[in-house]
Parts: structure tokens; sequence; C-alpha cells
């Protein structure tokens, strides 16, 4: 039992960051390079935070007020950036999260400043965390089943075709926008009343980095990519403990291997592969020769 | 049931004019053929008429509307569907799932349903996945519904494309090189299926390359040649006409 509640924080953790790669897989679903959902994070973070500090507001509202001020800033970040197309769309939204970064740092007395915002009761435990977790996962899998989610992979595949077809392509990505922003705000705040105190960089480069590697490995067309890629990596330096220390080389280690050997992630290259075979074994005649 | 009309299209590229004076009626509930030498500007002309490239000058009148500026999203959406030289298609995904995104512009549960999952929407998927099942089943593509439609022979590809321009139900439909790649048996196939979308009160406009084709299908022909029009007509006199023996074959 005791060895069980001795990885509970690596638990939290991992449900934590479930929540941030899903803000960040829903806009690059939509054909959206965009990064800002970690900027988006930090809002809801300091929202709750606030509101529960100076408020003295219960759970329920203050992390409601999080997500939908993440759906606010969203939809705002969206009219600028679904102009943007590709690594224009990533530079904005990095100059986004930098700005919420700075503004944090330089607002000291709303957000503390540097020293970050502390004396947050914790009020997200384990189990809040995983309904909120499985909620999001949820509405990521119907959504990726309906009309919504279909016009997402048109645009992101093609969007000469998703146009050909009606697709109306900003207001399309300005959902997935919105969406990331509601997950980001949200899971923003639950790591506010999950770990005490935030900080400006917390909410910077480094996290950046680490959703993405998440979604870079896992996959990002299919829904379970994000929590494949989440669960390996942050099981691996607990499984190996020498190797904890070398975290971050290990990710970039993994990340070039993934990238060379299955660039669409573990999930969606093992799905491509079934698919393949399957429709091979079912109408050879009629395929194209293999092209390698 | 709407018919398509061209005046006076113009279209320049810097120095190079793709469209030069194009006059041209697409009528409902016929086949009108579109055909010329590489380069003429075919193709071209199919980006101006669904809106993915601005006119220079000119008017697009679609069903009485002036559809000149429209971007191209709406004019999809006021009923134009069309298939690409190039085929574009989902590659990865199922040919189903290329086909099902053509419903998008009938689609009708709401933003809501459709991310809680709610019923109305998971409905509507049903029903929209039986009626796809129709149209492969219309296509002779049954087989293939669950395989990535990027493992597909061209041929195959192209007729996917069909499917999903139909899935959008237009009441014009335009065909780039329908049957490149396909063997006689199934370009008559496609071809039985073309006319009876045109009996249906479809208008029907198609580039091909293929002359006996175009021959024994369309009801009318324009030829195209350096971006202007220098035939147009029934397709036996067409294919007799010296002008454009000459701009296929060049002077004797």
């Amino acid at each position: 039992m005791d060895q069980i509640l001795g990885y509970r924080p690596l638990f939290d953790l991992f449900l934590l960051h479930l929540g941030f790669a899903y803000s960040q897989y829903i806009v690059l679903r939509a054909g959206a390079f965009s990064i800002g959902n970690v900027g988006l994070s930090a809002i809801g973070a300091y929202t709750t935070a606030i509101l529960t500090v100076q408020f003295g507001l219960p759970m329920p509202v203050t992390l409601l007020a999080g997500a939908l001020i993440g759906l606010l800033f969203g939809v705002l970040l969206a009219l600028p950036l679904a102009r943007l197309r590709g690594v224009y769309q990533a530079i904005a939204s990095l100059a986004f999260v930098q700005i919420v970064l700075s503004t944090n740092l330089y607002a000291e007395n709303i957000t503390g400043g540097a020293m970050g915002y502390s004396g947050i009761p914790k009020l997200a435990g384990t189990g809040t965390l995983l309904c909120f977790v499985v909620a999001t996962i949820y509405v990521i899998w119907a959504v990726s089943r309906s009309r919504i989610g279909r016009a997402f992979d048109a645009v992101r595949e093609d969007e000469g075709m998703a146009v050909s077809l009606g697709i109306n392509v900003p207001r399309t990505q300005t959902i997935a926008y919105a969406m990331s922003g509601v997950i980001a705000g949200l899971f923003g705040g639950l790591e506010a009343l999950h770990s005490y105190a935030v900080e400006p960089n917390q909410f910077g480069f480094h996290l950046i980095i680490v959703i993405m590697s998440y979604v870079v490995l896992g996959g990002r067309r299919s829904v379970w990519g994000p929590l494949v890629g989440v669960a390996l990596l942050i099981a691996l330096p607990e499984i190996s403990r020498p190797l904890a220390d070398a975290r971050i080389m290990i990710y970039g280690l993994i990340l070039m291997a993934v990238m060379n050997f299955m660039p669409r992630g573990i999930v969606d290259t093992l799905i491509a592969r079934r698919a393949r075979r399957k429709a091979r074994k079912l109408a050879p005649a009629t395929l194209k020769p293999e092209v390698q | 049931m709407k018919d398509l009309v061209l005046e006076h299209v113009h279209k320049k590229f810097g120095g190079v004019t793709a469209s030069n004076d194009v006059n041209m009626t697409v009528p409902a509930g016929r086949i009108t053929g579109l055909i010329g030498p590489n380069g003429a500007g075919k193709t071209s002309l199919i980006n101006l008429i669904t809106g993915m490239l601005p006119l220079t000058s000119g008017h697009i009148l679609f069903g009485g509307q002036d559809i000149s500026t429209e971007p191209a999203d709406r004019v999809a959406r006021s009923g134009m569907g069309r298939t690409f030289q190039n085929i574009r298609l989902q590659k990865e995904a199922s040919v189903l799932a290329n086909v099902m995104v053509g419903f998008h512009r009938h689609e009708k549960s709401s933003l809501v349903s459709a991310i809680l999952g709610l019923p109305s929407s998971r409905r509507e998927d049903a029903m929209l996945r039986q009626r796809a099942m129709a149209l492969l089943e219309q296509f002779d593509m049954t087989d293939h519904a669950d395989s990535p439609a990027g493992s597909l022979a061209y041929g195959h590809q192209r007729k996917v494309e069909m499917m999903r321009a139909l899935a959008t139900d237009p009441d014009l439909i335009l065909l780039d090189e329908p049957v490149a790649g396909m063997n006689d048996v199934e370009a008559r196939h496609l071809a039985e299926i073309f006319r009876r979308l045109a009996d249906q009160g479809k208008a029907i406009m198609l580039i091909e390359h293929n002359m006996r084709f175009v021959q024994e299908l369309c009801d009318y022909v324009y030829v195209l040649d350096g971006g202007r029009l220098i035939a147009e007509g029934l397709p036996r006199d067409v294919v007799a006409d010296p002008v454009v023996i000459t701009a296929y074959l060049g002077v004797e």
C-alpha cells in the first residue's frame, strides 16, 4: 500500500500533464501550429489562484473562471493566429506565451511577480484531477467522431481540399483554439490548486518543450496519442532511477529517434500500419504497389 | 437546378494571361466538356469558378447570383463540388472517412451536441455513415470502405474524390480529368453515373484528355488554348474543326 501511495505524486503529475497535452493536441489536430495553450494555462492558473486566495471563492467557481478565461483568451488568440500558417503561427503563439510570462513577472501587485503567487490551499486531489481528465478525454473523443472532428482532419490534411467542401477554415480553427483554451485554463487552475504556488516561469519554454514532446511522441491524430506520450515520458525516468537526472537529455534522444523512425508518433504509426495490413489482406489486387 | 455563366472572365498572373475574355455557359441537366492542350488554362478556369483564385476582371454567375468575389468555401456551400487533377485526399484516413467529410455543409447537429457527443450528433453520424455507404455501393467501392485512401490505385482514388464531391450534394460538379488512370470498363461505368446525375438536373463540367470519352459523353464542348476559347459546339463538330486540330497538333 505504501508503495502505491508513494507513486501518487507521480500519478498526479501524469494527470495534470495529460490535460496540458490535450490542450496542445486539439490545436494540432485542427492544423493550427500554435503553442499558445501554455500561455492560456498560465492565465487560468493565476485566475484560479487569485480568486481562491484573494476572494476566498470555492473550487468549482474558481475552476470555472479559469476555464472561461482560457476560452476567452483562446478565442481572442484565434483572431490573429487563424490568419497565419505554419511556422508563422508558431512564432506568433510563442510571442503570446512570452507576453503572458512578462505580464505575470511585472504586474507584481496582482501576481506576486518573480516570487510567484503562493499560499494557495491544496483543494484539488487525485480524485478531482482524475474526474477532469476523464471528462476531457471523453469530450476529445466525442468531438473527434463528430462533424467538427472531420472538419479538423480535413483542414489539417489539406486546406484547399477542405475549402472545396465548404469548410470555413478560420471558423474551424477558432473552435479548436476555444476548446484548447478551456482545457488549458482548466488544467492551469488545477495545477494552481494542487501545487500550493504558481510562478511565471513555470509556464515558459520548458513546459512548451515537455508538452510538445508528449504529443510528438504519442501521436497527433489519434485521441490516444497524447495519453501514450505522457505515460511513457513520465514513467520512463522513474522506471530506471539513475536516468532520472538526465531526464531532459533522454527526452531529446527519444524525440530524435521517434522523429526518424516514427515521424507521426507511436500510436498513429501503429494504427496506420494495421490499417494498411488489413487493406492488403482485403483487396490486394487493386492496391497500388507499396512505395517505400 | 442552377446554371453557371461566365462573362468576360479574365485572369492575369503577372505577364501571363491564364484566362482571356472567356464566355461560357454550363447549363443544368447537361454535361459540358472543356478540352485543350496542356497549359491551355483549363485547371486555372476551374480554380477561378470555384473561388480558389480571384478574377482579374469579369463575372461568374451561379444560379443567377454573382459569385465572382465570394471566398471558396462560400462558393462550395452555394452548391459547387469539384475534384482535383492532382488527387487531394486524406491519405491516412479510410475511404469512408474521406467521403463523410463531404457531408459537412449539410450537417445540422449543434456545436454543443458535437462536443458533448449527445444523441442528436451520434444519430446524424450514423445516418451519414449509411449515406456514405450507399455512395460507395454506387461506385463499386464497398470493399474498400475501411482501406486508407492513400493505399488505393489512382483510378480508385479518383472515385473517392468524386464520391466526396457528390456527398456535398452539389448543383454543379466540376471534374478535373475524372477518368485518367482508368480502363475503358471503369470509364464507361463512370460515364453512366455522370449521365444519371445530369438527368437528375445537375450541371456537370468535365476536363478530359480522353477524346473518345468526351465525344461519347459530352453534350457540348468548349476548347481552350492559351487562355482563350478557340472553338465551341457539339463534340463531333469540334473535333473536326481545323482550328482545334491545329491547336493540338501544330501547323503543318
